[in-house]
């Protein structure tokens, strides 16, 4: 499996696009002050710089080459949705439309919809429950389903029109990831760990904090 | 790794440990690999443990990291120095928070709004 850093690079994309494009061009990807941004400062335990190190962009082999996006479609469904996720954001920050990614990327035409509405502005609540579900969509449940029907919450409460919105399904994706993911938030335990047992407002407050943290719900 | 080899370790190599696992988590969290990166969390947090342990808190030994090229390391890093440095690792946790680059936004954007809150006690 190939190992990524901050940066992606779309092959033979359109003007204005040609040129490589990176993931994250963000200035404090760098030490700040240092105008040698190949290199940190570590400290010892007293704050005093012990050594100068290369940059590791996150690749087993230190590496300033941005990955390329594959050509072929990756063999599991977890490296597919990390490629297009990370396809969908630098499309997005270079105005490329996904349409014209999947051009590019045959296997990624079925995801074309979904990588474009990836790029949708947070809403308001109201935006999202009154939405109609449409290709590169998903109505999604702001109590989870599967945990409430678990514990024995009604199918009425569980699919309510208060409980549905309709949101761009690679942000679906990102929240049923989160979901699972143990985190400082929740005394690094789960998000799903721990909501089990507690009460439906409980629930509620932590799925619409979901909605907010991935960028679907207008904070 | 035992809880023997982390109290033989030196201050720096603690550092270096934290580092490449959350360079791991990078990873898993890029592909969706959940199981690996719950069980990095493991091994985080056992290093950040031996820092605390170690005389005059030396998670502070982790600052450096909040400007580490890699995103991951610096949200970790920055949710380690929350009470030793928090000026700066808020100041991390709001960058990260702002390029709106997931999972690390996500969690960075979390902290802070559990900060605000109350919510969150660092420790």
């Amino acid at each position: 499996m190939a190992r990524r850093g901050d940066a992606l690079r779309i092959r033979d994309a359109p003007a204005p696009a040609r040129a490589e494009v990176r993931l994250q061009p963000r200035p404090a990807a760098r030490p700040r002050g240092n105008p040698d941004g190949g290199q940190w400062t570590e400290t010892d335990a007293n704050g005093n710089p012990v050594a100068q190190r290369r940059v590791r962009l996150a690749g087993d082999v230190p590496t300033n080459d941005p990955p390329e996006v594959p050509k072929e479609r990756p063999k599991t469904s977890s490296e597919r949705v990390g490629w297009l996720k990370a396809t969908a954001r630098t499309a997005a920050e270079q105005g490329i439309a996904a349409v014209e990614v999947a051009k590019l990327y045959p296997w990624m035409a079925y995801y074309a919809a979904g990588m474009q509405s990836y790029s949708d502005p947070p809403r308001s609540l109201d935006e999202l429950r009154s939405a109609t579900p449409g290709p590169g969509y998903d109505i999604h449940h702001i109590v989870e389903q599967g945990q409430a029907e678990d514990e024995g919450y009604p199918r009425e409460a569980i699919d309510s029109p208060d409980n549905l919105v309709v949101i761009p399904r690679m942000k679906h994706w990102e929240i049923n990831q989160w979901y699972q993911t143990r985190s400082p938030e929740f005394g690094w335990q789960t998000p799903r760990d721990y909501l089990e047992g507690r009460n439906w407002a409980v629930k509620r407050s932590v799925g619409l904090e979901a909605l907010k943290i991935v960028g679907v719900l207008k904070p | 790794m035992s809880p023997q080899l982390l109290k033989d370790m030196p201050v720096v190599e603690l550092v270096d440990q934290f580092t490449e696992i959350t360079l791991r988590q990078y990873d898993a969290a890029l592909f969706g690999n959940i199981t690996k990166y719950n069980s990095l969390v493991d091994q985080m947090l056992a290093v950040a443990d031996e820092l605390k342990s170690r005389p005059g808190d030396q998670r502070s030994a982790l600052v450096p990291l909040l400007v580490h090229p890699n995103r991951q390391v610096r949200l970790m890093a920055a949710e380690f120095t929350l009470t030793l440095a928090p000026v700066a690792s808020r100041q991390t946790l709001q960058e990260l928070s702002d390029a709106k680059v997931y999972p690390q936004s996500a969690y960075a954007m979390g902290t802070l709004r559990a900060l605000e809150r109350g919510d969150r006690k660092p420790s």
